[in-house]
């Protein structure tokens, strides 16, 4: 069945999900969407940040995801989230190492699938962010499809490409978030726990919006189209 | 909410702020309560946080990172001395979120600014909650009185800087443009034209307007008259050639040193294309000298006619104007005001008694009212009296006539020298004020006794007396006998406490000031009806019932605050309040005269800015505290 689904790639994965959690994914499918051109002063980001048992997207699995909103350009503590997918098979301990997230508090967990959707609740249909925001993406979508048989087809927007286009002056072999943090004087309470990060990053954006509405970056659609055109750029550099 | 993402925050957020005052002592509960309830915001490095013109503040802001500089919004131009800057753990704008207004300063980020914010909403229910940021506030708040008299230092050093100082600009000395004529004008027109608008020096100008030569009033005599010239000559004949120019932007000091250096009299002030600009004499140097406190105390006292006096008056004012300047506070201005013009009442006495006999007459001159309270503003007029003894009834009338004369003098001398005769007749020259000890005691005794509407307004402005000229000890004892009578009868301090409690402080009940008190003034609060003399009239009661001599309302509430158990720092609360309204008084007053019109007291609350609007609010609290003592004492 595996080579089956592979050999028609992008077959979506039937998975038989319990009423309530039926009932909750069509509840958040049915979420008007969120429209992209309101300015940032008046838009809900969610910033996400993922610990996963490794960094290979295809076999590792994800963790922990923590994540900080901000509303109406002010981080809000209280809408703040962090849940922790209960793990069959605990990561090795130099993993753990680096995110702390021990062998009990893995398998203690919530199970995947309520986690997944409680995620879901939380973000609504808002744009999410992240630094190089690939990753993050591939492992939430990754599990959304394994325990939800859902494409989460969300708007994200990855810092690592806009910022160095709203600083190009500063963005020199800058290519990971501590050396942004770094320039801004931000402080990560904990580094490798997701909130922590999500917190930190969430700062980050902060900056970038403030810079993006000196130079008519003034919405999440506006970041989407900055961040499209950088790449575009770096491929045909 | 139980959520372990946000749990994590607010301790993070608790865990910083408790590195700082006031939260390091804040109590746990509120401490969580604020955690929970800020959002955080980022400024980038020059945007404004707060400005007077956004309205009111409804935010508290405590500063995560970075740093904020605090400017007052009338200095904009004055960078260095009116900013402050704010780091990490500092909160503002405690004074415009509690009073729900627009903030009196710019707050605008130094550099890339993080910080905490709550809702003024959250603010007033965590000041509900902790009694430690419930007090550092109102310590702040108490605080901004002492900000506020800063700031009218600067204010005023401003005005005394432009007129005074010798750091002016030649731009601001030089009044009135220069007259100028080309070389080749005959001297007759040049002296005829000096003559005809009685200047004394006349500048010659080539086609650029730049000055070539300078001719002045001594010349004539020296260059014309002497030598002969024909007057028919042109004028570039007996100038002096290359006259000492600075550019218009030097200041008075360059102007008197190249005075001093090449022994002129006149200098020329050019633009930068040396073109001609205006002239800077001696003399106009000369008026920008301060005047000082010893020169106003030598002219007083070597003043040997009332012309000389009449100067001295004027430098009274001026002075006062640069002792408000410099900062010293309204209980020593108004002292200050009444001791130089004691000084100059008993020059005035003095010179008098040249062309008055009174020898045999034991006598005394007493003030009344302000002045007998060590407490004039700059806007008084006269309230004075004589006491004096007659052993033999039958030379009574005799001696009587002879005060009466003396003092009309003194009284016409006074008006002379701004102290306008008293419209009510409360002076010396008047037979009812000129009276024996023993007819004071009567009149005191009568009042006392009978404590009708008449007789308690008598007693506001006749019992605060004070001896200023001759028999000191006359007035002491007076003061004796009044005391004796006030203290052992309670029906008068009752009536003169109802008295003190006719007029209340203008305080709203939904807005911050009642202003429509006078039908003819509206927006307006006069502050020494409804101000000042809330605080005179019950230290007066408090000082009649507790034996306490003197006149001065701070010494009488200082004083009386030790016998009544009021606390050192309840009563120097109080106090501060009467201060703060007199010195609203003496800056109102002023303006008013700069400007040319009386000085009365009708100040409008609107026109004060958010500072003094509060400090005012609180001294009127004070002001409601005295009276609720009084209310309290005599069960009014």
């Amino acid at each position: 069945m595996h080579w089956f689904s592979r050999l028609f790639g992008g077959a979506r994965r039937v998975v038989e999900l319990p009423p309530a959690q039926r009932d909750a994914l069509a509840h958040w499918q049915q979420l008007p969407a969120t429209d992209l051109n309101a300015a940032h002063q008046r838009c809900r980001y969610v910033v996400v940040d993922v610990e996963t048992s490794g960094l290979n997207m295809r076999t590792d699995r994800l963790i922990s995801i923590g994540a900080v909103a901000l509303v109406d350009g002010r981080i809000d503590f209280a809408d703040a989230f962090q849940i922790i997918l209960r793990q069959d098979q605990v990561s090795p301990d130099a993993n753990i190492l680096i995110h702390g997230i021990g062998g009990s508090a893995q398998s203690e967990g919530i199970d995947p699938a309520t986690a997944l959707l409680s995620f879901l609740g939380y973000i609504g249909k808002a744009p999410l962010v992240a630094y190089h925001a690939f990753f993050d993406r591939a492992m939430i979508e990754k599990a959304m499809r394994q325990y939800l048989g859902v494409e989460l087809g969300q708007t994200w927007i990855d810092l690592a490409w806009v910022l160095p286009s709203l600083f190009p002056d500063l963005s020199d072999a800058r290519t990971n978030l501590d050396d942004w943090l770094a320039l801004f004087a931000i402080e990560n309470i904990l580094r490798h726990n997701a909130v922590s990060d999500a917190y930190a990053t969430a700062k980050l954006l902060q900056v970038a919006i403030a810079a993006g509405n000196q130079r008519a970056v003034v919405s999440p659609a506006a970041f989407v189209r900055l961040e499209k055109a950088r790449r575009w750029m770096s491929q045909h550099r | 909410m139980s959520n372990s993402a946000t749990a994590m925050l607010v301790s993070a957020t608790i865990e910083f702020l408790r590195a700082y005052p006031p939260f390091d002592r804040m109590e746990h509960e509120a401490l969580q309560f604020l955690g929970e309830q800020v959002r955080l915001a980022y400024y980038p490095k020059g945007a404004q946080i707060v400005s007077p013109d956004a309205g009111a503040v409804e935010l508290f802001r405590i500063l995560q990172r970075g740093k904020v500089v605090v400017r007052h919004a009338s200095e904009v131009s004055v960078i260095d001395q009116a900013s402050l800057t704010l780091g990490p753990g500092e909160c503002f704008s405690i004074g415009a979120v509690m009073a729900q207004r627009a903030s009196t300063s710019c707050y605008t980020a130094l550099d890339d600014v993080f910080c905490y914010e709550i809702t003024a909403e959250s603010f007033f229910a965590l000041l509900q909650k902790s009694a430690v940021l419930n007090l550092f506030c109102t310590q702040y708040l108490a605080s901004l009185l002492g900000q506020s008299r800063r700031q009218l230092q600067m204010q005023f050093s401003q005005h005394v800087a432009e007129q005074q100082t010798m750091n002016s600009p030649l731009s601001a000395v030089i009044k009135k443009a220069a007259l100028s004529v080309t070389p080749r004008t005959p001297i007759r027109k040049v002296v005829e034209l000096m003559a005809a608008s009685s200047v004394g020096s006349m500048i010659i100008v080539d086609e650029r307007q730049q000055p070539v030569g300078i001719f002045t009033q001594s010349d004539v005599l020296k260059r014309i008259v002497l030598t002969g010239v024909g007057l028919d000559d042109p004028i570039e004949q007996v100038m002096s050639k290359r006259p000492h120019t600075l550019p218009i932007s030097a200041n008075a000091y360059d102007a008197a040193l190249a005075m001093a250096m090449h022994g002129v009299r006149h200098v020329l002030a050019v633009d930068d294309g040396g073109r001609l600009q205006g002239v800077v004499s001696e003399r106009d140097l000369f008026t920008l000298q301060r005047v000082g406190l010893r020169q106003i105390r030598q002219t007083l006292d070597g003043a040997t006619g009332i012309d000389m006096l009449l100067q001295a008056s004027a430098d009274v004012r001026q002075l006062s104007l640069n002792l408000l300047a410099q900062g010293v506070g309204a209980e020593q201005i108004t002292q200050f005001i009444s001791a130089l013009n004691d000084a100059l009442t008993r020059r005035i006495i003095a010179l008098n008694l040249e062309h008055h006999d009174l020898y045999g007459i034991e006598w005394a001159w007493l003030s009344f009212g302000s002045e007998g309270r060590d407490e004039q503003t700059f806007s008084t007029d006269q309230d004075n009296g004589i006491i004096y003894i007659c052993t033999d009834i039958m030379d009574r009338e005799q001696t009587q006539l002879r005060l009466l004369e003396f003092a009309r003098d003194v009284n016409d001398d006074l008006d002379q020298c701004g102290f306008p005769l008293c419209t009510g007749k409360i002076m010396a020259s008047n037979p009812e004020l000129c009276l024996t000890l023993e007819e004071w005691e009567e009149k005191f005794e009568h009042w006392v006794r009978t404590p009708e509407p008449q007789a308690l307004l008598n007693a506001t402005i006749f019992f605060d007396f004070r001896p200023l000229y001759g028999a000191f000890n006359l007035a002491d004892r007076l003061r004796l006998s009044l005391l004796r009578r006030t203290r052992g009868n309670p029906l008068f301090l009752r009536m003169l406490a109802g008295n003190a409690l006719c007029v209340a402080p203008p305080l709203g009940t939904f807005r911050d000031f009642v202003t429509d008190a006078d039908a003819q003034h509206p927006g307006t609060i006069d502050l020494k009806k409804y101000g000042a003399r809330l605080f005179i009239d019950a230290a007066r009661v408090f000082a009649m019932a507790h034996d306490v001599a003197a006149t001065n309302t701070v010494q009488r509430i200082k004083q009386s605050a030790l016998l009544m158990a009021i606390s050192a720092d309840e009563a120097a609360a109080v106090i501060d309040g009467f201060n703060f309204i007199q010195l609203l008084r003496l800056r109102h007053q002023h303006a008013e005269q700069t400007q040319g019109r009386d000085g009365d007291n009708l100040i409008r609350p609107d026109e004060l800015n958010e500072v003094e609007r509060r400090i005012l609010k609180e001294s009127f609290r004070q002001a409601r505290k005295l009276q609720q003592r009084l209310k309290l004492d005599y069960q009014l």
